[in-house]
């Protein structure tokens, strides 16, 4: 019996296991929405919506850094294009939702695969201060580019989704819970199959996977634009559901909260990305009135989970074991053509 | 009037110069398919290089590589892979963080792409990829550990990890790099034994080392390197004795 | 356009450039040394101008006294970050480890967790806005130098920047901390087997970094007069910026690209309005990890 790839020598979970596992949760995110449905709280059903994007966001950027080993801090500006792309189409065109989401993402998948082509040959930090300066000149342009985007008042009044009579805050949430699932679907998909390994090799040894046959190029080019197609859709869902959008939050600064819900759930692994994304997105949230403590609480959290909590809550690789592994390599090997 | 078929691999003055370093200098050789042949020299030989020339790692400064009569100059390292050249390390470079099947099915994933991810159960693809690695793994004797994570494995089976993370592209050449690097003597014997079962089974072999026994054992021809020159090529009795192979060796300390 | 103005902009663009310079500087030294990049280098800047700014506030004391404190307060910032965020990553002995990607990315998420924490710190304690000086302080008394006007403060700007690059050689090249650093950057292994106290040298390059990095901080506070917490992070950018055309491991190609890079952005506001300034330093940043893999005075020995 061969192994089902992307199991990492965990023998205890066995496919039906799994997937039941994976029924119950879908069931739960149903009945825990149907509650808050019941419950009748705008607040509340707010910030289930900005969770489940913050989910989309952190699964698409765990196929890129945490599987595919490309440590992006530019996430969300893609975000970003994708909301503004929405804003844009619905309220200067009157494109109705279901065609602002897929422009959104496409949108911002060929934004993505422009600035990453030159980027691709460059090795992991240079990328990363890459995708920082791309990051910035995006919002840079989103706060200045005003004729379009109106600079930092912001696109407001951005319709909500509707379709055959169906809108408001109940069906947000069910829209915004089937794309997130669409997206877990997805990103379940690519990592747990040959390609997923693929990508696995590009993180562990791109030139050796190069040597192995993978055309690492191609594959860094299309990790990266699926990731940032979903950011897109994300962000366009984001536009649609808070009817208004700034460039402030699209900053860095959303980059770092993104990375930082992936390092603490886990590098490389769907449940952290989802775990990750509730508890960088709910507690804040909750201790709203220590608001301003947010962005210094994702900074103390990020810094204490590299130290202590290496491998994340649950993922699949840590930066500590990686350092260790790094050891045993051949000290020659920065020299070397490679 | 019988056609000879090409060389397998083929060198033609091949050259290799960083700076002022002539690290390659001219080396012509050929290899046949079938043979098993041993690439040998003492430490700054320039065996790393040429290794890295026929991989298309490095671009040669002149002269030509070709394997199966197309030139091999300007490819990238993926797509000579592609064309059947299958290597390993010496400093072995497996994939720590992922099991040991999904280690060796990399060496066969290729071009696997989207649409095969996404409906990969019903794939034929996946399933190719699914055997060839149960294959390969049952092959180097691996088979019982494929779960576990490479990172676990010890010395011996990440070697053999990688050789059959190699095997798993189904190559026509397979170059090992310095394969019996730490091994003690009986490991080495049972080396020798996998390898010489591997050219029975029609794959040709290109063994780069510094164990002469090894290569005296199982290589039916030798090629030399000193200095970035070809100063030898014969079976390994002739090769022993040829009083420039020894003069380029005294002195270095090389076993 | 009218060729006084842009003299003028390429003298603003030189100090401006020479503040870059002295981050710059640092980031090299850093990098040089540890082969990481220092995320949080912005944030000694910051530190170094509140420090000032407290010192001013509380003491009022002369000039010399304030950026006597900043240079303390600065060096102890290096000392406390390398702590924190650096030293708990090198648990290894070997170089492999010690320069290894893996250990670069860990470094690189931490400092940058530190500098959050610092940058939000600052801002909750002084909240956003910009922190009024008294004028005394303010170095922006004109002087006129034929058709252009420059400050006093580009003249203290210059004077105290060639006074610590001065200060630098001196100690990189004239001291046994110095030379501890230089034989660090040039190969880890070998200083230890030399005997040299890797540990201690690695805190002193990031000491003395800082120490240049608050220096530019205070200065570039006092020039435009203003000091907010979020004041660092274009600068530690730009630093990184100047570093990587540079060649990275080149303190002379850091220095030069630095000055690039202000009068470029100096200039550039003739064209663009103020917003899109920051555009020139990032469209410099790809560029050069696009089309100059080792920088554009940088030698071979380090790809990107």
């Amino acid at each position: 019996m061969s192994t089902r790839p992307g199991e990492q020598g965990r023998r205890d979970e066995a496919g039906p296991v799994k997937t039941r596992l994976n029924a119950l949760l879908v069931a739960g995110l149903v009945v825990l929405l149907a509650g808050l449905v019941a419950y009748r709280s705008g607040y509340f059903n707010q910030i289930a919506i900005t969770t489940m994007i913050f989910v989309i966001l952190a699964a698409s950027l765990n196929l890129i850094t945490g599987t595919a080993g490309l440590l992006s801090l530019g996430h969300g500006a893609f975000f970003g294009v994708g909301a503004y792309a929405a804003a844009l189409l619905s309220t200067k065109l009157g494109w109705p939702f279901w065609l602002t989401l897929p422009a959104a993402g496409a949108i911002a998948a060929l934004v993505g695969a422009v600035v990453a082509v030159p980027t691709m040959r460059l090795t992991s930090i240079y990328f990363a201060v890459a995708t920082l300066g791309i990051g910035e000149m995006i919002y840079v342009t989103l706060l200045n580019w005003v004729g379009v985007t109106r600079g930092p008042m912001g696109i407001r009044s951005i319709p909500g989704m509707e379709i055959f009579g169906l809108q408001g805050m109940v069906f947000n949430m069910a829209v915004t819970a089937t794309l997130m699932l669409v997206a877990l679907w997805l990103v379940h998909r690519l990592t747990h199959s040959y390609y997923g390994n693929s990508l696995r090799a590009l993180r562990e040894d791109d030139a050796c996977a190069d040597a192995m046959g993978i055309d690492v190029g191609r594959l860094k080019l299309q990790s990266f634009g699926m990731a940032c197609c979903l950011a897109g859709v994300a962000g366009g869902l984001f536009a649609h559901t808070t009817g208004y959008i700034s460039p402030e939050s699209f900053r860095f600064g959303e980059s770092i909260l993104i990375l930082s819900m992936i390092v603490v759930g886990g590098l490389g692994s769907i449940y952290g990305s989802i775990i990750g994304a509730v508890l960088l997105s709910v507690l804040p949230e909750l201790l709203r009135d220590l608001g301003s403590y947010r962005m210094i609480a994702v900074g103390v959290v990020l810094f204490l989970s590299i130290l202590f909590l290496p491998r994340g809550l649950v993922g699949e690789v840590s930066a500590i074991d990686l350092i260790r592994r790094q050891v045993k390599r051949d000290p020659n090997a920065r020299r070397s053509a490679w | 009037m019988t056609a000879t078929p090409p060389p397998l691999l083929s060198l033609r003055q091949i050259t290799r110069r960083f700076g002022g370093l002539t690290a390659v200098d001219s080396v012509s050789a050929e290899i046949d398919r079938g043979e098993l042949v041993g690439l040998i020299g003492p430490n700054g030989a320039g065996k790393t290089t040429l290794f890295n020339l026929i991989s298309g790692v490095t671009p040669p400064s002149s002269g030509e590589v070709a394997f199966e009569g197309r030139t091999l100059t300007g490819l990238r390292p993926f797509e000579v892979a592609r064309l059947g050249v299958a290597r390993t390390f010496q400093n072995l470079r497996i994939f720590p963080n992922m099991t040991v099947f999904d280690n060796v099915s990399v060496g066969a994933i290729r071009d696997c792409g989207l649409s095969d991810a996404l409906f990969e159960r019903s794939s034929a693809r996946g399933r190719d990829i699914s055997d060839v690695s149960t294959e390969m793994l049952a092959k180097v004797g691996l088979a019982d550990l494929a779960d576990e994570l490479a990172a676990n494995l010890s010395y011996g089976k990440r070697k053999m990890l990688e050789i059959a993370r190699a095997l798993a592209g189904r190559p026509k050449l397979l170059i090992l790099d310095e394969p019996a690097a730490g091994l003690n003597d009986t490991e080495t014997i049972a080396l020798a034994q996998f390898i010489e079962n591997l050219r029975a089974e029609g794959l040709t072999v290109l063994l780069v080392e510094h164990d002469m026994g090894l290569v005296m054992r199982v290589c039916s021809r030798v090629i030399v390197l000193a200095f970035g020159r070809k100063i030898a090529d014969a079976d390994p009795a002739t090769v022993r004795q040829d009083p420039a192979v020894l003069d380029a060796y005294l002195g270095t300390g090389d076993a | 356009m009218d060729p006084t103005v842009l003299l003028q902009q390429v003298v603003n663009g030189l100090s401006i450039g020479l503040v870059y310079a002295l981050m710059a500087i640092g980031f090299t030294l850093i990098f040089g040394v540890l082969n990481v990049v220092n995320f949080a280098h912005g944030e000694v800047y910051t530190v170094g101008a509140f420090i000032g700014l407290l010192a001013i506030t509380a003491l009022q004391p002369p000039l010399w006294m304030v950026l006597g404190m900043v240079l303390l307060g600065g060096g102890i910032a290096g000392y406390v970050l390398e702590r924190l965020a650096f030293r708990p990553f090198r648990r290894f002995r070997d170089e492999a480890s010690i320069k290894s990607k893996a250990m670069r990315e860990a470094t690189l998420l931490s400092s940058l967790a530190v500098s959050i924490i610092v940058r939000e710190a600052l801002e909750l304690k002084f909240s956003g806005e910009m922190q009024t000086i008294a004028q005394t302080y303010l170095l922006q008394t004109p002087i006129q130098l034929g058709p252009i006007t420059i400050t006093d403060g580009n003249l203290i700007i210059f004077g105290l920047s060639v006074a610590s690059l001065g200060a630098l050689q001196f100690v990189l090249y004239r001291t046994r901390i110095g030379l501890a650093i230089r034989a660090v950057s040039n190969n880890v292994l070998g200083a230890q087997f030399v005997g040299i106290d890797t540990g201690r040298a690695i805190t002193a390059t990031f000491v003395v970094g800082s120490m240049l990095g608050a220096i530019a901080g205070i200065m570039v506070g006092l020039y435009q007069g203003a000091i907010f917490p979020q004041m660092g992070f274009e600068p530690g950018v730009k630093a990184f910026v100047a570093m990587v055309m540079g060649g990275l491991s080149s303190i002379p190609g850091a220095v030069v690209c630095a000055l690039i890079l202000g009068v470029s952005e100096s200039v550039a506001t003739q064209f663009f309005s103020d917003g899109w300034k920051a555009i020139v330093s990032y469209s410099f940043l790809l560029l050069t990890l696009w089309f100059f893999p080792s920088g554009i005075f940088g030698s071979k020995k380090e790809k990107m």
